[in-house]
């Protein structure tokens, strides 16, 4: 049986949304744009999925959600399109050292565009300086992108004193919500966010859709240029099977939120407390209890990480690591070395995510596979102890 | 391509790694690479003689602290080797491991394929009785201080080779070449002053001592790993400078109002 811990970067679709989906490639074909009756009917299809991405951020007006193709053009609207627009009143913006990197690769973007870019550090558990963020804000600056949960370490930040803080100073705040939208409510009736990206797989809806909630009064330069659709903002034939199965699981998320957090927060614990207790020189990245629901982050010592994937790929068991070796630039995750790990730290760390068709028995089959795989690189690498292998040799496997 | 889109041999050398351990009293010893790269290898050779006399490896080991070609290239060495005399051995080139694995992602050719280097390392401790640990060129960079343009031009413009008063600094954004602890030292001490303190330096980890290291990490500098001044630009005064970022060979320009490079 395949054992699936990898849902932070890609879920299945939701059996139920795929059947309120499938109408719409070839009965309900039609493009809300047009003015006939296949139009109208698209129309109100197209409005009705908008409601219920609004009703699962709490968000008052559904005009405040924008279809996109997903979390990467919300991030590049929100920020690209929030930084042109507001550039008369200065060039600087916020953002912390542990975002995504397509936030990263925005805002380096950006700064070669002119704008200066400050990231605000976090500490060992991957929090954000609360101090050091409000001493970074200047009178010129514009915007302030910080996501709501790591995507990597799971770390949640104090997004409501975050927020607080923007609004306090009249700048706009964004936030990257991917990482935590499937199990921390976002109220944005709550906390007053200016910008919210929204992806519809992390949901567990299709890929290929997502949504920028845009409060009302807050304008953006669009980054698509097009045909006018979505107020103008963002252009392009809507994607209404995509739109229809974004609002749908939407729909099921906010339903199934609270117990599906309450389930995963129970496996999580478990595969924690094993690893812990069981692999020794063992330890959780991020922090101990302000964590996402579905994020479990470890780090080994003397071995690396792609090689424990390749390992538990063997045993049929799909996980993630910040390695160096299994990244595009050979650098290891940049969360865990802003969090104070060191290089060789970094390399050896294993992520598992979980989600709505995880069971008990995953993470059994982790609890049990894991240690020995752990247990057979170390036997081979020259950085393990002596008294680590002479333990190892004592114990039977 | 996937960095770990493997061949079917380098998995098999992955999951049945030969010859894995340790010769105690070994006859020669090879280690190449380092944990901060993620990449560490040690070679264990015993030497014999064949009919016709010539030294050959008689018997070889090896440990690997690595990625999964680190691993597949470490075995599939140490079974080429094995029996060749020195010579033979000696001749093994990265290329050759490569090739015997039937390929290599490309972007583990380089970074992940030391094992070659291992084993001469074990040869040449054998012959010579050299340092068994070996630098290896193109694994983790090495870095030569390059001419930095608009160095002179812009000296006493905002360019600083010494530092008398740190309140020149003031509220500046300001930016130090790491050229040795001394320039750490007062990076961080500029902190007390700017709130904007760069240091660029070329090491992909945080420069400096044990110590200095610690504190740094944290302190208020901006540290840009793995990255070169190039150039001080600016119309009268330093405005700008152009930065190497040398692990994506990318230059971008950053905005500066204060060069600092101790002599």
């Amino acid at each position: 049986m395949d054992v699936y811990l990898d849902y932070q970067s890609a879920k299945p679709v939701d059996e139920s949304v795929l059947k309120t989906m499938l109408p719409y490639f070839k009965q309900e074909f039609g493009n809300p744009s047009s003015l006939h009756k296949t139009g109208d009917k698209a129309t109100t299809t197209l409005e009705d999925a908008r409601k219920k991405v609004a009703n699962f951020i709490n968000a008052p007006n559904p005009e405040d959600i924008i279809f996109t193709s997903g979390a990467t053009e919300s991030n590049n609207l929100a920020l690209i399109g929030g930084a042109m627009r507001y550039k008369r009143n200065g060039n600087h913006i916020i953002t912390s050292e542990i975002e995504h990197i397509s936030i990263r690769n925005i805002v380096k973007y950006l700064q070669r565009e002119g704008f200066e870019i400050d990231k605000v550090p976090v500490d060992q558990f991957g929090k954000i300086n609360l101090e050091k963020f409000k001493r970074m804000i200047r009178d010129e600056t514009i915007l302030i992108s910080i996501a709501i949960a790591s995507n990597e370490i799971g770390t949640i930040q104090p997004i409501r004193e975050i927020s607080k803080i923007a609004q306090e100073n009249e700048i706009l705040f964004h936030t990257d919500a991917i990482a935590s939208e499937s199990s921390l409510p976002i109220d944005v009736h709550e906390v007053p966010f200016d910008m919210v990206s929204l992806s519809s797989n992390d949901i567990y809806g299709p890929k290929g859709i997502g949504a920028l909630y845009l409060k009302k009064g807050i304008r953006v330069n669009p980054v698509i240029i097009g045909g006018g659709q979505e107020k103008g903002i963002r252009s392009g034939s809507y994607n209404l099977h995509g739109i229809v199965g974004f609002g749908k699981a939407a729909e099921i998320m906010k339903k199934e939120m609270p117990s599906e957090t309450e389930r995963l927060k129970k496996y999580r614990d478990k595969l924690i407390e094993n690893v812990l207790e069981t692999i020794p020189n063992s330890y959780l990245n991020g922090h101990p209890s302000e964590r996402l629901a579905h994020n479990a982050h470890f780090r080994f010592d003397y071995i690396e990480g792609e090689s424990l994937i390749l390992d538990l790929k063997e045993v049929n068991i799909a996980a993630a690591t910040g390695s160096a070796c299994s990244s595009k630039t050979l650098e290891p995750s940049h969360t865990l070395i802003s969090c104070g790990l060191l290089h060789e730290e970094a390399h050896g760390s294993l992520l598992f995510t979980l989600g709505r068709y995880t069971k008990e028995s995953d993470i059994d089959a982790v609890i049990v596979k894991l240690p020995k795989i752990i247990r057979r690189l170390r036997m081979m690498s020259p950085l393990t102890p002596p008294d680590l292998i002479k333990k190892y040799n004592e114990v039977k496997e | 391509m996937k960095s770990t889109q493997y061949t079917e041999k380098v998995m098999d050398h992955f999951r049945n790694p030969r010859n894995v351990g340790v010769i105690e009293d070994p006859d020669g010893y090879g280690k190449v690479g380092n944990p901060v790269c993620g990449d560490l290898m040690e070679i264990f050779i015993k030497v014999g003689k064949n009919d016709e006399n010539k030294e050959t490896i008689e018997d070889i080991k090896f440990r690997t602290f690595g990625c999964g070609s680190a691993v597949a290239t470490s075995s599939m060495v140490t079974e080429m080797a094995m029996g060749k005399t020195l010579d033979e051995a000696y001749k093994i080139t990265r290329n050759d491991v490569a090739d015997e694995l039937e390929g290599l992602p490309p972007i583990k050719m380089h970074c992940s394929n030391l094992a070659a280097d291992a084993l001469k390392a074990a040869i040449d401790n054998y012959r010579l009785g050299s340092d068994s640990e070996v630098e290896v060129e193109g694994h983790c960079k090495t870095i030569d201080i390059k001419v930095i343009l608009g160095l002179d031009e812009f000296e006493g413009k905002g360019v600083y080779k010494n530092v008398d008063d740190l309140e020149d600094f003031r509220n500046k954004r300001t930016l130090i070449v790491d050229t040795g602890e001394e320039s750490l030292e007062l990076a961080m001490k500029l902190t007390e002053y700017t709130g904007r303190v760069i240091l660029v330096t070329p090491s992909n980890k945080t420069p400096g001592n044990d110590d200095l290291k610690q504190k740094l990490k944290f302190s208020d500098v901006k540290i840009l790993r793995e990255s070169e001044l190039i150039e001080v630009k600016g119309t009268t005064d330093v405005e700008q400078v152009i930065i190497h970022d040398l692990d994506e060979d990318e230059r971008y320009e950053l905005f500066v109002d204060s060069v600092i490079i101790l002599e």
